[in-house]
């Protein structure tokens, strides 16, 4: 019994330390003053994220060169979806599951992020074989190594969130929130 | 015709001007532990002839995965050039395998190149040699020895005319 207790008291003193929770620690917001378009940057524990407004055209555009279904471009565009910029800014293996990232409103209710995975399923059944531009579900970073795509919110225009989204280095897992963020609005304000 | 001014717009702003928002490009390799051998394909190149990787045994080789519409991937086409300038053609190849678009898309697009690409571009036009390769995202690039054996790997831009990755290339060549 007293073997058992130890052990449990082993595994939870381990899962403790191997769960570290941090605040974003540093936090950029840029306005591109052409567009007004918002940028976010986290540089946080050996991980950096970056995340674009992007406008719903910029969306319809890039679909549509690629030969989507309208129907699928209109749904995409409809979600709320971010440029993003992934970094390992560490000297060790850095790694990421989107499925582990959560988005939450400003009532406290958490979403999980859509993934590539899911997208690609709904896009084969509409006869899309394009599986680009969203962001890999899972990567593993080695020293330098970053990726880049889309990461998509299912929430309507200029809706302010927080994203929560989590990362291991060398097997410790690591958790950020970035405050506040904005999906980008319908069009470009007028000048 | 709007959408086409929109990615335009997008590239010139998001990856030429404003390179505040993207990475610097490192240098980087990541050694593969695990040495495997590369995959053998065959692929159209600009002129749809048919090219091998295996045609190029006992080449050094710098295969890189990429498309039109990727930041990174414009970003590091002018170090791949340099490269392959720079390092000895005779045991050296670099090789750029285009995700799901046609000779037409990238002709235009390398019509806008400061410095037009006169490395192999092949045409990966299903990504079933990306997949493969089990490439996640773009651009992805692998470090192929003399023996078709993937030695280094590069996931994200890279300087690739950088003295430390030229160096390895070398040694790779002189093994």
């Amino acid at each position: 019994m007293n073997k058992i207790v130890t052990i449990n008291l082993f595994v939870l003193s381990v899962m403790i330390i191997a769960v570290t929770e941090t605040a974003a620690s540093e936090v950029k917001v840029h306005k591109n003053e052409n567009s007004g378009l918002l940028t976010w940057t986290v540089k946080d524990d050996g991980f950096q994220i970056e995340l674009l407004q992007l406008l719903p055209d910029f969306i319809r555009a890039i679909y549509a060169k690629h030969d989507f279904p309208e129907d699928e471009i209109e749904r995409a565009a409809s979600y709320c979806i971010f440029g993003t910029i992934l970094k390992n800014t560490s000297d060790q293996q850095m790694s990421y599951r989107v499925a582990d990232w959560r988005y939450q409103t400003s009532d406290g209710k958490q979403y999980p992020v859509k993934t590539k995975t899911q997208w690609l399923e709904e896009w084969r059944n509409a006869g899309v074989t394009f599986s680009w531009t969203l962001l890999p579900d899972e990567g593993e970073f080695s020293v330098g190594d970053w990726q880049q795509g889309f990461t998509t919110v299912q929430l309507p225009r200029n809706t302010e969130f927080d994203m929560i989204f989590k990362w291991q280095l060398d097997g410790v897992e690591h958790t950020g929130i970035l405050e506040n963020i904005k999906c980008a609005p319908e069009s470009l304000p007028e000048k | 015709m709007k959408y086409i001014i929109f990615i335009t717009l997008f590239i010139s702003a998001f990856a030429l001007k404003a390179d505040w928002q993207q990475p610097e490009l490192s240098h980087n390799l990541t050694v593969i532990k695990k040495v495997i051998p590369a995959m053998d394909f065959e692929l159209q190149d600009m002129d749809e002839q048919k090219i091998k990787l295996s045609d190029y045994k006992g080449k050094v080789i710098l295969l890189n995965f990429w498309a039109t519409w990727c930041p990174p991937c414009i970003r590091e086409m002018p170090s791949m050039e340099r490269l392959h300038k720079q390092v000895d053609a005779e045991g050296f190849k670099v090789i750029a395998i285009n995700q799901m678009e046609d000779a037409d898309q990238v002709f235009a697009f390398t019509g806008q190149l400061e410095v037009d690409p006169t490395f192999e571009i092949l045409f990966d036009t299903t990504s079933s040699v990306s997949r493969d390769y089990a490439v996640r995202g773009l651009p992805t690039t692998f470090l192929i020895d003399k023996e078709g054996r993937i030695r280094y790997r590069a996931v994200g831009g890279r300087e690739f005319d950088h003295p430390e990755v030229i160096k390895i290339i070398e040694q790779l060549m002189a093994e």
